[in-house]
This record gives structure tokens, C-alpha cells and sequence, in this order.
């Protein structure tokens, strides 16, 4: 029996349609106009700018960044300039980042104690803690962070004056219209050797740890592996503690990388850009025809898969481009950041530095204000302190209610089957729901994490001296708004990204557990 | 706090008219020796925390009057004092509309007269405690008035809550809507707020001039307007329906803009040039394209369709080039015409049909533009307002403005990247992406002052922006990333098979993206978009980093400068908190019944 | 061959070819789900196609209206090339139905709606006319009390026939059924073969991916027997159940029956 029958008029071909009927030309022709539309909007744009900015006689670039900044900051690693390291722009903005981070850190850190606390207790059974925790969250997540932020402001300058004997415990503790002010423990000059030996160390014991666990696992009987782990690091501590100053020859050796980075010729990093793009094309291209590639041969591309190759070759020549001829400074800025790089790295080992790893501080007083630099507490000046509390308070609501999500989001059968199992109350939230509602938590809490970061640059709104208030201040200085908003991207987008992969490693550790 | 429940039990309410009161405490505060350790702790903080608030609220340098005084200010900014009457005309139309919406989608709370009494009790039992925590420095007159209210609001409660010892006689909307009005309008005419008000700036200490005083007649007529539209939409919503609810989605969308140049601005049109040239352009656009249309939406002209259309969008391409390079002379509003009927072309022939079909095709499309020729119009119109202290935007009709203003504009631009994300088209997805990444990983200060700083810089010579539109594009743009990942929440929600069986039926893409796809979507995206709205509503505070006046600005800078309330930032910035919360929490809550009924409808 | 079998087979042979597929191949990404497919449906023809799961039967019939890409082969619709070229697109869409396993009704529209809803868009129909048209097809399917109601609301047979009814509005001169019982609980299948036998009755073309052997050797003129991307067999029902040719086939009917 014939399956195709022969006696059909049909003349049985591939026909060809018109380009203008062609779906895969029509896409393809779409997205390019699309793609080019807005690269000439782009490019109009770019050019008013230059031509604004050249009329106002504003040079585009970054070589204002050496610059001395001429100006005092508010607070920060260093807000004057020394005799020993001059405020340049790029530092001054360097503080602002480190601002920035201070408080997106200690942010995160006690947002996340008091939201989890705030989220429990809306779940308890006690009539006074749930009302407590509701209230507490719809007041603070329905009103503005920013009107918190000054409202904090407003209620801390309205505290008392700073005088010797201002306390709670004077001396030690001190709440006044200036700021608060604690002890503190801070990271002296010895604290890179420390951290360089300890990495050694770490290394020796996790082997001797493998040893002993092979050990145990062979002979059987409790070696007590945790307990010797724990004793090691204790008395490597110590040690290193002692002795950390031999490290300092490290300094040298990063100085001679930081050399060899800076001598690399700027022809050989384009060349070696454009091998990368052009490498990295042809990798792209052998991976999508495996892709393709089946036991029985290569399978038919279609119309869409010779425009995916097309497109692909198309970047790569566009990356080329952008190397040779349209930014030449990219890896000239790549050498010098690059040895940059090595040479901070070796002045951490470099002489004068040893000793002591870590200190520590009581708060002091200059004239009726805290000494903002050097040999002092922990200083949270009024303006970190309303940020830092605006900031947490605020957030901590958002965090209850993740919190708060997560656990009623595991099935109530989950602990039903703990009980029945005859764990404690105690014991199945720590073992069955919490675990399970630690996933359902971790992306919305990554989400808060990075909202607290974006946040600080509230911080502008009472003068703290964080990133976007640096940048404004440097901006109104010398009008370089471009390049000032072009390092405000990279900083906050190089943030997110470190949040979210840290977040999503967290998140892929925890699937494989649940497995 | 061992002491947790798994499952979402709330504990009830302390409602049950069954048990004793003393009963319910024993249950509820102190059946285990945990449960009483944490009644006492949260007791003791929560008590503490609120005479922490009353003592920053009634401190001893907290002068109220700051915030009585300005409330003007606080509202509406420098507006014009004779021609205030615009603004509350334009309150209103809005509340008109409101009330008539309110109405026409039959909005029912399902609040219970036990609620009520519930809450009733909740308010006296706090103003009394609140009486006890005041600070020494409070006025006298706030713990009169505190005791007032918790004695007669504890009574009431009582005795409401004895006429529904079941709590379940549900209060209809509006029932709650006009006792509200009558709450409200018992304290404006009951209250005396007090002698002082500020006229032009100047401190006037005479009886009659308070603020509240000259606005006690229009709210009134307000309110009554608001609980009256409320019972016509529900009259007409059952004798129209459909149509009533389509005409106020309208006006929602378009109404507010109307509202501004009609209202509020009132553009003292050059007739003459209207007629020789405005009327005749509209005309143009209108019914020319109203016949091209008519021809295009007939069945079977796609191809004719996308040939003119490809060609008018060509056409109105090149108009801009044109138009930058300086070749010839032509209105901006004709370019911008242009490029919509292009667009308009290139997708009517996915809407074609037949005979009335067509019709309404170039029906709307001649409303269209006579709506949008009469905005452009009126936007390059000078004002009849006469202002005397610029800027005189500001203070809560700003924030509701920008609000407003944001989310309606970065909604089309939202759903367009959110399909753009979702495409299997690799470079729009791309584009789409990098564009919400970028913009969701910075935060909105820096897009703020990237637009107010740097968008003059952007734009070729001879075209400005004004200050608040600068903000109000970045704004736009910011929010817009926002949405589009909310839109795209729902639009994974739409199963693979929603598309294949509109392909299967013959669906062009837009077809099958606007009646299968985007209806799907959007609905299951609605809570989050609410959530959204609120996070803007929130955040237009950050206008007054960037200059605008705003309520916080006012509040934070604004009245402490007035030399009669120097340093006075607290009781504002109380009241302004205040403000904020009201509004987003009864938006949070209005979304989370929403949601509700939401649910119930997919699960019918 | 017996003599019925002989008889069927020159009266296909006299009638027109409505779908001709000729060596389709398709790959996802190196997995090949077809292997050079030959298959012919003629005019009024009921071919119900078999096999085991991912035997690559659900991707053919997904082939012929699009849902897939094939890429290598050619299928022609009623003398109409299946190619990029969107006007041929177009038209075959709106010459052939599908019904799918899970129903896949419009949740936000109405059963009218949904019915009315390519009439209106696609065929650029009145609406009045559409309305018609759709209770007529919804007392065909024997559902016509239930046009104001939601998909949601429905019962998994009803829905199934909302589908079938939703299909049958386009008026196509093909329908393709991929697995329409296989979602449905055991008591609403008749339901939902009874229409499609019913439908065969009336002359439709007609492709099934089914695993109902009761419908298949009822109403079938001729069955499709696919394993691993391949045709394996073709025949009359008779044959089939009576004398398969090949092993892989006997096994396949050893252990579904």
C-alpha cells in the first residue's frame, strides 16, 4: 500500500515565499529596525550632549578624578585632606561609597534581627503581640521612608547638647543632638598580615580536619573532629596574632605584579580584547550547533537560526570596533585599574603596617563634638543615626512580612507530620518549617536587601555623605554630570549583583539540600 | 517565642459576644505561663513606644498651630487665594466620578455593624489610654477632647455592638460612606480649631479666617456630593452597565487631564488661530484618517494596510529628520499626528470586521483625535491663571497628581516591555531586559536627578523642559521597569496552551496578545499593581530632594522658616506622616480585598 | 488484504489529498522527534494516528497547523504549502481546528465568547451572525443551556465540547484532535467521542492522536502507527487488528489492548 498517492495535480516542491511574507525576515527586520531606532536615538542624544557640552566648554572623560577634590566631607574613612593622603575626587567618592556600605551593611544586619523578631510575633497566638506586630508593621511600611528618615532627624536634633558628661553612661555611651557614640573595635594596620596568615592556616587545618575524618571514618569511634577543629583555629589565631608581621614580605611581591600589570604594552590588551570577542563568537557558535547537533547528523537550521549566527558575528565585529576605534581608552583604563588594583593590595603590606591586627576605642570629645576621625568610638552622628534608623525601621516592616509569608506558606500538614512523628513544638520549627520556609523567604528578603542599598542614597536628603551626596557635591564642582552618573550606575548595579548572586547561591545550596 | 502558630488562625478577635469578657482574657492573654510572659512584654512596649510618640507629638517646644495654620499650604501650596474655587471645582468632578464608580462597580466591604461596634470600642479604649500617657506639656484642650472621645466612642461602641451580638449584619457601602460624611462634617462644624490663619503669608489672629472655617462650606457640599454620586452609580450602574462603567474607565484615563487644562488652567485660547490653524488640522487628522481607516478595516486589505502603513510610518520618520536637520517647516503637533496614525495603520488590520465594526474603528479614532488635539492645544496655551508666586504646584495636590500622572503613563510603557521581556524575539528581549535591570538596580534619586540635570543637556537646542516634567519623565521611566516585572508575573501565569489554541485559531499576534493574553495577565497582575501604585504614591516624597514642593517639603522646610513657626518640623512632619498612612494603608487594604474577591472569581 | 480493505483503499485513492506530508523532519534542539514523515490524509478521511508516548505523534499533527516549525520536508494543506510565508500561514489556520488534551478555552470569556470569538476576529463576521452560528454549534455538542456560563464552570466533558464547538465555528475543512479524552475522567469520554463520531459521520477530515481503540477501530478509515519519530505501519482498522505487519506494531497492540 503506497502511502504518498501519486494521482494528485499537486506539484510537490519547497516553495519559496517573498521576503515580505517571510516570518523569519519580518522578525528579523523588526527587531533590527527596532534595535537601530533606538541606537540612533541613543546616538542623537549623545551627540546634543556633546555639542551642549562642548559650547559650555566642559571636557568629557574621567581625568578629573586625580584631581583634588577641595571640599570637607561630613563623616567617612577620610574627610580632610592629610598630609599623608591627599582628598582627591576619586577618594572623596571612595568614602561615599564606603559610607554607602556601612550603612546598606549594618543596615541588612539589623533589619533582618528585628524583622524576623517582629514577623515571629505576628504569628503568635498572644492577643497583645499580634495587634503589637501588625500595628507595627502597617504604620511603618504605609508611611514614606523618607519622611521616617527626617522625622528621626528632626526628633535626634532635638536631644540634648553634647557636653563631657553627656551619657546615659558618660564616657562610654553617648546619646546627644550631635550623635550617639559607643566603644568600638576597628581593623588596625597589622589586621591584612593577620588576615594573609590565618588564610594559611585555614588551609592546614581544613587538611588535618580531612585527615581525622578519614580516620573516623575507617576506624570508627568520635575523634571529636569539631572540638580539635575549633582548638586549631583558637591557637592559629593566637599565633598569628603574635607573628603576624612576617607576612609583610607579601607587600613586595604585589608591588612587582602591580609593575608587570602597568608595563603590559596598550596593543597587546586591544589585541587580546578582541581575541576574547572574537573567541568568545566562535565558542558561542560551536556551543548553538551542538546544541543542534544530533546522533543522526546535524539537524536543518532554520531561517531563525542563521539570523541567531548572523546576529552573534554582528557583535562581535561591533565589539572588535569599539576596542580598535571607537573607545582606545578602554584598556589603557583596564591596565591602569588593573595595576591600580595590585599596588592598593601591596600597600596594605607595606612598611610601617604589622602588629596588631584589630583595636580598639572609647568615644572622645573636641570642643563640644565628637572627634569624627581616628582616635575615637564608634560615632553615629545624627545623620547616620536617622538614615540608619529610618532605613532599618522601615525595612524591618517589609521583612516581618516576608517572614511572616514564608512560614505560613508551609503546608500546615508539615508540622501535623513533625507532631506525629513526636517532635516538640520547638523541635518541628526548627527542624521541618523553618527550613522549608527559609526558601519560600530567601528571594523576597534578597529583594529588601537590595532596597536597603538603593535606600541610603536617602542619605541625601539630610546631608549624609554618602555616594549620590558625594557625587552631587562633586558634580556641582566641576559639572562632570555624565561621568558622576555613569559611576553612580556602575557602583549600584556592581551592588545588586553581588546581592542577588549572593542570594542565589544561598538559594541553590538550599534546593540541593531539600533533595 | 515558642509560641507560634503554624497555620493562619487569628486569634479571635476578642469579638465573640458568647464569652465573658474576663473569659476571653484569660484565653487570650494568659492561658500558658509564655503566653502571660509576652502579654507583659509587649504590653510594657507597646505602652512605652506610645509615650515616646505622645512626648516627640505634644513635646514642649510642639506648636500645633504650625500645622493648623498651614494646612492651606499643606493642600495646595501657593495657589492663588481668589481663585481657589478652581481647585475645588476640579475636587469635584474627581469626587463625582469617584462616587459614581464607587457606586457603578458595586464596591461592598462587607463591614458588619459587630465591626463597627468592635472598632468603636478599640477608639475609646486607645483615647483613653492615650489620655493617661500624655505628656505634661499637651494642651488642655487635646485631653478634653480625648476623654470626649474615648467616653462617648466606648459608649456607642457598646451599644452598637448589643444590636449584632452575632456580627453578622453587614453595613452596605453606603451606609459606611455616609456615616463617614457625617463623622467628618460633625467635626468641621463642631471642632474649633482654632483663631489663627495665615492670608498671603501674613499671620492673622482675628476669629473667622482659619482655614477650616473658610472651607467648611465646600467640603460639605463635597461630601454630599461624594454619598449622592455614590447612590446614582448604583442606580445607573443597573440601568447601564456596561456602557456607564466603560465611560468612567474612560474618564479615568482622560478626565484628569481635562480636569487640569479646564480647571486648573483654564487656556485663554488665541481664537483666531485656532480656527485658521488648530480646528483645520484636527480636521485633517480626523476625518481623513477617519476615511483611510474605514478603507484599511475592511476584510482582506492586511496587505494594503501594512503597505500604507509601513510607507506613513516612513513618511513620519522622516518628518523628525527633517524636522532636526531644519529642511522644512513643519508643527510639531502634525509630526506627532503623523506618527500615531502610522502606528494606528500598521495595527488596524488585526481589529478589522465588518461594516459597524469599521465604523467604530474610525469613530474612535476621530474622538481620539479631537481629545488629543484639544490637550496639545491646551498644553501650548497660555493660562488665565494669574500667578503670583512661582511655583505655586505643590503640597498634597502635587503629591496626587504626580501619583496619578506616573502610573497612568508608565502603564502602557510597562506592559509593552513586559511583552517585550516575555518575547520569543531574542533582541527585544534583550533590550527589555538590560532596560528594567539597569533601571531596577539603581535607585530613583539617581534617575530623578539624571532627568533634572541631564535631560536639558540631552535636548537639541531650542527645546526645554520644565522642571516637574523633567522629574515626572523619570519618574515615568523608573516606574515603568517596576511594572513591567508585575505585568510579567501575570504573564507567565498565562499557560502555553492560551496560545496555542488562539494560533490555532487563526489569531494574528496582536490579536492574540490584546483579547487572549494581556486580559489573562493583567488581572492576575492587579494586586501587585496596587502595590505598586502604593510604592509611588510613597515615593513622590523624593520630589523634594529634587526640588519640587511637595508635602515634605513643605512640612520639612517650608513652615520651620515661617518666622512665626521657626524650627516647628515635628508636629508637620506627625501630620504629614499621618497623611501618607492613611492614604497607603486604606489602598492596602482596598488591594487585599480585592485580591479576595479576585480569588473567588477564578475559583467560580 | 480482504476485499472491504481493497475496496476503501481504491475509493481513498479516488478522492483529493487534504493533507500530504512528504519526509518531515523535526528536531528539538539534537533530539529528533520526526524522521522523514510520510503520511496522506484524503478528503473525508478519519485517520486516527497511534504509538506510545513521545512517539512523536502529538508533534505531527502540531506541525500541520504551526504550533511547530518542521524543518526539513514539505506539508501541504489542501494543495497550500506550509511555509514562512505568512498569507499561506494564515490560511491554513483558518482551514484547519484543533482540539486539545486540555481543552484550553479562554478562562476570561464566556462559552459564547469563546465560540464567537475567531468568527468575529478572524473570518471577520458580524457578531449577530456569529451568535448564531455558535448555538447552533453549541446544540450540535449538545451543550447549548450552558452559552452565558464560564470554561471555569464547566465540567471537563463539556469543556471539551465547548472546544470542539469552538473549533467547528471557523468552519474548517480539517480537524485536528490531539488526545481530546485523555484529560477527561472515565465517564465524561463518551460524551466527548459521541461528538466526534458524529462529526466523522458528517464527512469531516479528520486527524486523532487517540489512545481509544474502541473509537479507533470504529471510526477510523485508516490508523497511523508511529514509533521513535517514524511511521511504522499504515493501514485499514481491519488490518490492524486483525494482521499486523510489523513486530514493533503487534507488541505496541499486544500491550495496549
Amino acid at each position: 500500500m503506497s502511502q504518498t498517492s501519486s494521482s494528485s495535480a499537486i506539484h510537490y516542491g519547497t516553495t519559496k515565499p517573498p521576503l515580505w511574507r517571510n516570518v523569519a525576515v519580518l522578525k528579523w527586520c523588526a527587531q533590527l529596525a527596532v534595535l537601530l531606532g533606538v541606537l540612533a536615538v541613543f546616538w542623537f542624544l549623545i551627540a546634543e550632549a556633546r555639542t551642549n557640552l562642548a559650547a559650555k566648554s566642559i571636557p568629557v572623560g574621567y581625568d578629573w578624578l586625580d584631581n583634588p577634590a577641595n571640599f570637607q566631607l561630613g563623616e567617612g574613612i577620610q574627610t580632610v585632606d592629610t598630609p599623608e593622603r591627599s582628598l582627591t575626587m576619586s577618594r572623596a567618592l571612595w568614602v561615599g561609597m564606603v559610607n554607602t556600605l556601612r550603612i546598606a551593611a549594618l543596615g541588612i544586619i539589623f533589619s533582618t534581627l528585628l524583622g524576623v523578631l517582629v514577623g515571629i510575633s505576628r504569628l503568635s497566638k498572644n492577643f497583645v503581640a499580634q495587634r503589637f506586630s501588625s500595628a507595627y508593621v502597617e504604620g511603618l511600611r504605609n508611611i514614606p521612608v523618607l519622611v521616617q528618615i527626617i522625622l528621626w532627624l528632626a526628633i535626634l536634633g532635638s536631644l540634648g547638647k553634647l557636653t563631657p558628661d553627656t551619657g546615659p553612661i558618660p564616657g562610654w555611651v553617648i546619646v546627644s543632638q550631635k550623635g550617639i557614640s559607643l566603644p568600638r573595635v576597628f581593623l588596625a594596620d597589622g589586621f591584612y598580615q593577620f588576615a594573609a596568615l590565618m588564610l594559611v592556616f585555614v588551609v592546614g587545618i581544613v587538611a588535618v580536619r580531612r585527615q581525622l575524618k578519614r580516620r573516623q571514618d575507617r576506624d570508627g569511634g568520635d575523634l571529636r573532629i569539631g572540638l580539635w577543629t575549633f582548638v586549631l583555629f583558637v591557637i592559629s589565631a593566637a599565633i598569628a596574632w603574635l607573628i603576624n608581621p612576617i607576612m609583610a614580605f607579601l607587600g613586595p611581591i604585589f608591588g612587582a605584579i602591580e609593575d608587570a600589570w602597568g608595563a603590559v604594552p596598550q596593543g597587546a590588551m586591544q589585541l587580546l580584547l578582541c581575541v576574547i570577542a572574537v573567541v568568545g563568537v566562535i565558542t558561542w557558535i560551536r556551543k548553538f550547533l551542538d546544541s543542534k547537533r544530533s546522533p543522526a547528523g546535524l539537524a536543518k537550521l532554520t531561517d531563525d537560526d542563521w539570523f541567531r549566527m548572523i546576529f552573534s558575528v554582528f557583535v562581535g565585529v561591533v565589539a572588535v570596533f569599539v576596542v580598535v576605534r571607537g573607545w582606545p581608552g578602554l584598556s589603557s583604563w583596564i591596565i591602569n585599574s588593573g595595576s591600580d588594583f595590585w599596588g592598593v593590595l601591596g600597600d596594605k603590606f607595606g612598611d610601617g603596617r604589622g602588629a596588631k591586627p584589630l583595636d580598639a576605642m572609647r568615644p572622645t570629645l573636641t570642643e563640644g563634638r565628637f572627634v569624627n576621625f581616628g582616635d575615637t568610638g564608634l560615632t553615629l552622628t545624627v545623620f547616620y543615626a536617622s538614615i540608619f534608623l529610618g532605613l532599618v525601621f522601615y525595612t524591618s516592616a517589609f521583612i516581618a512580612e516576608v517572614v511572616r509569608g514564608g512560614i505560613l506558606a508551609v503546608p500546615s500538614g508539615q508540622s501535623e507530620a513533625a507532631a506525629a512523628l513526636g517532635l516538640t513544638r520547638a523541635q518541628a520549627l526548627r527542624k521541618v518549617v523553618l527550613p522549608q520556609a527559609f526558601r519560600v523567604i530567601m528571594p523576597p528578603l534578597g529583594n529588601q536587601y537590595l532596597n536597603i542599598t538603593k535606600n541610603t542614597s536617602l542619605g541625601i536628603a539630610v546631608g549624609f555623605s554618602e555616594i549620590v551626596q558625594v557625587g552631587q557635591t562633586v558634580y556641582n564642582k566641576n559639572s562632570q554630570t555624565l561621568a558622576v552618573f555613569s559611576i553612580y550606575m556602575i557602583f549600584y548595579l556592581s551592588c545588586s549583583l553581588s546581592i542577588s548572586s549572593v542570594v542565589n547561591t544561598i538559594n541553590r545550596r538550599l534546593a540541593i539540600v531539600e533533595r | 517565642m515558642s509560641d507560634v502558630t503554624m497555620t493562619p488562625t487569628s486569634p479571635s478577635n476578642g469579638a465573640s459576644n458568647r464569652t465573658s469578657p474576663l473569659q476571653w482574657v484569660r484565653v487570650n492573654l494568659f492561658s500558658s505561663v509564655s503566653n502571660t510572659i509576652q502579654t507583659i512584654v509587649f504590653t510594657a512596649i507597646t505602652l512605652g513606644l506610645l509615650r515616646a510618640l505622645l512626648g516627640q507629638a505634644f513635646s514642649e517646644e510642639a506648636d500645633w498651630t504650625s500645622v493648623s495654620t498651614n494646612l492651606r499650604l499643606l493642600m495646595i501650596y501657593n495657589y492663588p487665594a481668589d481663585q481657589i474655587i478652581r481647585i475645588w471645582v476640579s475636587a469635584a468632578v474627581v469626587l463625582l466620578a469617584a462616587g459614581l464608580s464607587l457606586g457603578a462597580w458595586k464596591v461592598e466591604p462587607g463591614y458588619t455593624v459587630g465591626r463597627l461596634g468592635r472598632h468603636l470600642v478599640g477608639l475609646g479604649l486607645f483615647s483613653l489610654v492615650t489620655r493617661l500617657l500624655l505628656p505634661v506639656h499637651a494642651p488642655d484642650t487635646v485631653r478634653t477632647w480625648l476623654i470626649i472621645i474615648g467616653v462617648v466612642s466606648l459608649v456607642a461602641g457598646v451599644v452598637v455592638q448589643r444590636g449584632d451580638p452575632d456580627g453578622d449584619r453587614v453595613m452596605g457601602f453606603g451606609t459606611v460612606l455616609s456615616g463617614v460624611a457625617l463623622t467628618f462634617l460633625a467635626v468641621l462644624w463642631l471642632v474649633p480649631f482654632g483663631q489663627y490663619g495665615l492670608v498671603d503669608g501674613v499671620l492673622v489672629a482675628e476669629s473667622g479666617t482659619t482655614v477650616a472655617s473658610s472651607t467648611k462650606v465646600p467640603w460639605t457640599v463635597l461630601l454630599i456630593i461624594v454619598v449622592a454620586s455614590h447612590r446614582v452609580g448604583i442606580i445607573l450602574g443597573r440601568a447601564l452597565g456596561r456602557s456607564l462603567r466603560a465611560a468612567l474607565a474612560a474618564f479615568w484615563v482622560v478626565g484628569p487631564a481635562f480636569v487640569i487644562f479646564v480647571i486648573l488652567r483654564d487656556p485663554a485660547f488665541d481664537w483666531a488661530h485656532v480656527w485658521s490653524t488648530d480646528i483645520p488640522i484636527a480636521a485633517m487628522f480626523g476625518l481623513g484618517g477617519a476615511a483611510v481607516l474605514y478603507f484599511v478595516a475592511a476584510p482582506g486589505k492586511t496587505e494594503v494596510a501594512r503597505a500604507v502603513g509601513a510607507m506613513l510610518f516612513a513618511f513620519a520618520l522622516f518628518n523628525w529628520v527633517a524636522a532636526f536637520f531644519g529642511w522644512y517647516p513643519m508643527l510639531q503637533k502634525v509630526r506627532i499626528s503623523f506618527l500615531i496614525f502610522a502606528i494606528v495603520v500598521l495595527l488596524v488590520p488585526a481589529f478589522a470586521g465588518d461594516r459597524s465594526t469599521r465604523r467604530r474603528v474610525a469613530g474612535g479614532w476621530v474622538a481620539a483625535m479631537v481629545v488629543f488635539h484639544w490637550l496639545l492645544t491646551a498644553i501650548n496655551t497660555e493660562s488665565t491663571l494669574v500667578i503670583t508666586a512661582p511655583p505655586f504646584l505643590g503640597g498634597f495636590v502635587l503629591t496626587v497628581g504626580i501619583a496619578y500622572y506616573v502610573m497612568l503613563a508608565s502603564f502602557p510603557l510597562g506592559v509593552l516591555l513586559s511583552l517585550a521581556r516575555t518575547s520569543k524575539l531574542p533582541i527585544f528581549r534583550v533590550m527589555s531586559t538590560g532596560y528594567i535591570e539597569v533601571i531596577r538596580g539603581v535607585p530613583l534619586i539617581t534617575v530623578l536627578f539624571f532627568f533634572s540635570i541631564m535631560l536639558p543637556l540631552f535636548l537639541p537646542k531650542g527645546m526645554g523642559i520644565s522642571d516637574l516634567a523633567a522629574v515626572f519623565a523619570g519618574y515615568t521611566v523608573f516606574s515603568a521597569a517596576y511594572m513591567a516585572e508585575n505585568v510579567r508575573g501575570g504573564l507567565q501565569s498565562v499557560r502555553r496552551g492560551q496560545y496555542e489554541a488562539a494560533d490555532a485559531l487563526g489569531l494574528t499576534t496582536v490579536q492574540r496578545t490584546s483579547l487572549i493574553v494581556l486580559p489573562q495577565a493583567l488581572r492576575v497582575s492587579i494586586p501587585n499593581l496596587v502595590g505598586q501604585a502604593i510604592a509611588v504614591f510613597k515615593e513622590t516624597s523624593l520630589i523634594a530632594i529634587v526640588g519640587g514642593f511637595d508635602l515634605l517639603r513643605i512640612a520639612n522646610s517650608t513652615i520651620p522658616n515661617q518666622p512665626d513657626f521657626l524650627g516647628q518640623k515635628r508636629p508637620g512632619l506627625l501630620f504629614i506622616s499621618l497623611v501618607y498612612f492613611v492614604f497607603a494603608y486604606s489602598m492596602s487594604k482596598s488591594s487585599q480585598r480585592l485580591e479576595a474577591r479576585l480569588k473567588d472569581a477564578q475559583a467560580r | 488484504m480482504s476485499i472491504a480493505d481493497q475496496a476503501l483503499t481504491e475509493d481513498l485513492a479516488s478522492r483529493d489529498d487534504m493533507i500530504v506530508c512528504t519526509g518531515v523532519s523535526k528536531w528539538f534542539d539534537d533530539f529528533q522527534a520526526l524522521k522523514g514523515v510520510d503520511v496522506t490524509v484524503k478528503d473525508r478521511e478519519v485517520m486516527v494516528v497511534l504509538g506510545p508516548s513521545g512517539s512523536g505523534k502529538s508533534t505531527l499533527i502540531r506541525c500541520i497547523n504551526r504550533l511547530e516549525v518542521h524543518q526539513e520536508g514539505s506539508i501541504f494543506v489542501d494543495g497550500i504549502e506550509l511555509t514562512n510565508d505568512t498569507r499561506n500561514i494564515e490560511r491554513i489556520r483558518s482551514e484547519v481546528g484543533m482540539v486539545f488534551q486540555q481543552f484550553n478555552l479562554f478562562p476570561h470569556l464566556s462559552v459564547i465568547d469563546n465560540v464567537t470569538l475567531a468568527p468575529v476576529w478572524v473570518r471577520k463576521k458580524s457578531k449577530v451572525e456569529a451568535e448564531q452560528k455558535a448555538i447552533e454549534l453549541l446544540e450540535r455538542v449538545g451543550i447549548p443551556e450552558q452559552a452565558q456560563k464560564y470554561p471555569g464552570q464547566l465540567s471537563g466533558g463539556q469543556q471539551q465540547r465547548v472546544a470542539i464547538a469552538r473549533s467547528l465555528a471557523m468552519e474548517p475543512k480539517i480537524m485536528l484532535f490531539d488526545e481530546p479524552t485523555s484529560a477527561l475522567d472515565p465517564e465524561m469520554i463518551a460524551e466527548v467521542l459521541d461528538v466526534m463520531k458524529d462529526l466523522a459521520r458528517g464527512g469531516m477530515t479528520m486527524m486523532v492522536v487517540t489512545h481509544e481503540m474502541g473509537f479507533a477501530r470504529e471510526v477510523a478509515d485508516r490508523l497511523v502507527f508511529m514509533e521513535s519519530g517514524e511511521v511504522v505501519e499504515v493501514g485499514t482498522p481491519e488490518h490492524f487488528f486483525t494482521n499486523p505487519r510489523e513486530d514493533r506494531t503487534k507488541l505496541f497492540l499486544s500491550q495496549i489492548l
